[in-house]
């Protein structure tokens, strides 16, 4: 899909902020670009974004769909940010109705604290980024661009994140993100571009096999002797299996789901006894007992 | 193109930064044109300098609105920083138009005049040739091209007297003399109209240059 061969990029007789950039996009990849402050990671996803041209070398095959989440988004307007993303809708060729349905469904997935109309003046760091992440999804992006999109975000709105950048991919769009910490790089990128003095190399990328696509789930009476209610498991969203290990009961939850189950059996008072990430059939990556948790 | 003004015009309306040039706008062509009894031609002219200094006004307003990050997403939405500076004139334009059906109709509320629809001509072309510099005024002296407000409003101070002083080269300047000695606004038409085509040559270049600029900045 996009490559850049050969990007160089100063400002005005400063020095090189980026040099001899090589970079191939292909559709599915999801790809983080971590370095320090200042190393020109914002710069490199704004010339991946069309939004500034490179001194040097080109980028070919740029997707016409672009979504582009900026490192801040200092939200001081007095528009709602529903009329906002209908706006943004709008420009980016949906009816208006289409683009209004379409922010909502974002917004609720992000849980928007201060409501749909609330205007983007009163909104909170964290929650005017979730309108900047919602604006860059209102038509699914085959590139997604997003500058340190985790920062600001609570807890659960990480998740839903995850899981945009998961459905984008999926979708045969490509990602391509920042972050400083490299525990969220190596949970969610399929490669890690490292930027230093201004040269990008490639350091592959934390699976080899891909992202745990299930997750083992082993849910136990808690130690305090209260029992926990009963659930239909079967019947919770992504549970594909469920079984009984004495008092404990085993779930197979699709990894996408399993923040939500993991909360529901919460909620019902049952203790997380295990939780454990797999490839299919076969156990991968990350094994958390409840020492860890 | 028209869902990327509408956003425009709509982040201008609920800012509130309108109302400044507007009330400016209302303010002078009421002092200018309150019982004036004499040729339109003039009125006219006097509400189009009117219009030259608010439409630099609203232009540098509409722009100076949006920080990078909003306006980042803006191009990104739209695919190019071209049709946003397209939009944004555009936009500024349309500001400009409600201007102007409201510096045609004051000065007959406010005045003693028959208008005729050659005054009602006259009086649209000569507005729309000083907003159309107005704009290319603004957009030179916006934040897409200097950081600091400060050095664009000076710079914008120093374009507004030029065009207004400038005598024989700056088509305001042409057309205000012209206006202001003129007693017949048919006969007045086609040589505003031939400046109006200037004015409007000149919003190209601002705009071409803009775009220039904004792109070697990015």
């Amino acid at each position: 899909m996009l490559r850049c061969e050969a990007v160089g990029k100063r400002y005005g007789r400063g020095r090189w902020i980026l040099r001899d950039v090589d970079m191939k996009v292909s559709a599915g990849d999801v790809l983080a670009v971590v370095g320090s402050n200042g190393s020109g990671k914002s710069t490199l996803l704004r010339i991946l974004a069309g939004l500034s041209q490179p001194t040097s070398g080109s980028v070919s095959r740029r997707p016409s769909h672009i979504g582009y989440v900026p490192d801040r988004f200092t939200a001081h307007d007095r528009i709602s940010a529903i009329s906002y993303l209908t706006h943004m809708g709008r420009i980016r060729g949906l009816s208006a109705s289409a683009a209004r349905t379409r922010g909502d469904h974002l917004l609720e997935r992000l849980s928007l604290v201060g409501g749909r109309d609330a205007s983007l003046r009163t909104l909170s760091k964290g929650n005017a980024q979730k309108v900047a992440l919602a604006q860059a999804l209102l038509v699914q992006p085959d590139l997604l661009v997003l500058d340190e999109p985790w920062s600001g975000l609570d807890a659960s709105a990480h998740g839903v994140l995850a899981e945009f950048i998961d459905e984008a991919a999926a979708r045969g769009g490509a990602v391509v993100f920042t972050d400083h910490r490299e525990a969220i790089t190596e949970t969610h990128a399929s490669g890690v571009y490292v930027i230093s003095d201004g040269r990008v190399t490639l350091h592959g990328g934390r699976h080899a096999g891909g992202r745990a696509s299930m997750v083992e789930l082993v849910l136990a009476v808690p130690p305090t002797g209260v029992m926990p209610v009963e659930v239909n498991w079967s019947a919770l969203p992504g549970v594909v299996d469920s079984a009984r290990r004495g008092e404990e009961v085993v779930l197979r939850v699709a990894w996408e789901h399993s923040d939500a189950v993991l909360l529901t059996a919460l909620q019902h008072r049952w203790s997380v006894a295990g939780l454990t990430g797999t490839v299919g059939e076969h156990d991968h990556r990350f094994d958390v007992r409840r020492s860890a948790l | 193109m028209i869902a990327l003004v509408r956003y425009m015009f709509t982040v201008l309306l609920l800012s509130q930064r309108y109302l400044a040039p507007l009330l400016l706008f209302l303010g002078l062509v009421a002092v200018l044109t309150s019982s004036d009894a004499g040729p339109l031609t003039a009125t006219y002219a006097s509400v189009a300098g009117a219009m030259l200094l608010c439409s630099i006004w609203l232009t540098m307003a509409l722009i100076g609105l949006e920080d990078q990050p909003h306006r980042s997403i803006v191009v990104v939405s739209t695919g190019s920083h071209l049709r946003v500076l397209l939009a944004t004139v555009g936009t500024a334009a349309v500001w400009c138009l409600l201007l102007t059906a409201a510096g045609l109709v004051l000065p007959l509320m406010f005045g003693t005049h028959t208008p005729g629809l050659a005054d009602l001509a006259l009086g649209t072309e000569a507005q729309l040739t000083c907003a159309f510099t107005g704009i290319a005024i603004g957009l030179v002296c916006s934040r897409l091209v200097f950081r600091r407000q400060g050095y664009a409003l000076v710079l914008a101070l120093v374009l507004l007297l030029a065009v207004l002083l400038g005598k024989g080269v700056s088509p305001v300047n042409i057309m205000l003399t012209h206006l202001q000695n003129a007693s017949d606004s048919t006969d007045a038409l086609v040589p505003t109209g031939v400046l109006l085509a200037v004015a409007a040559g000149f919003l190209v270049v601002g705009a071409a240059v803009t775009q220039a600029i904004t792109l070697r900045k990015a």
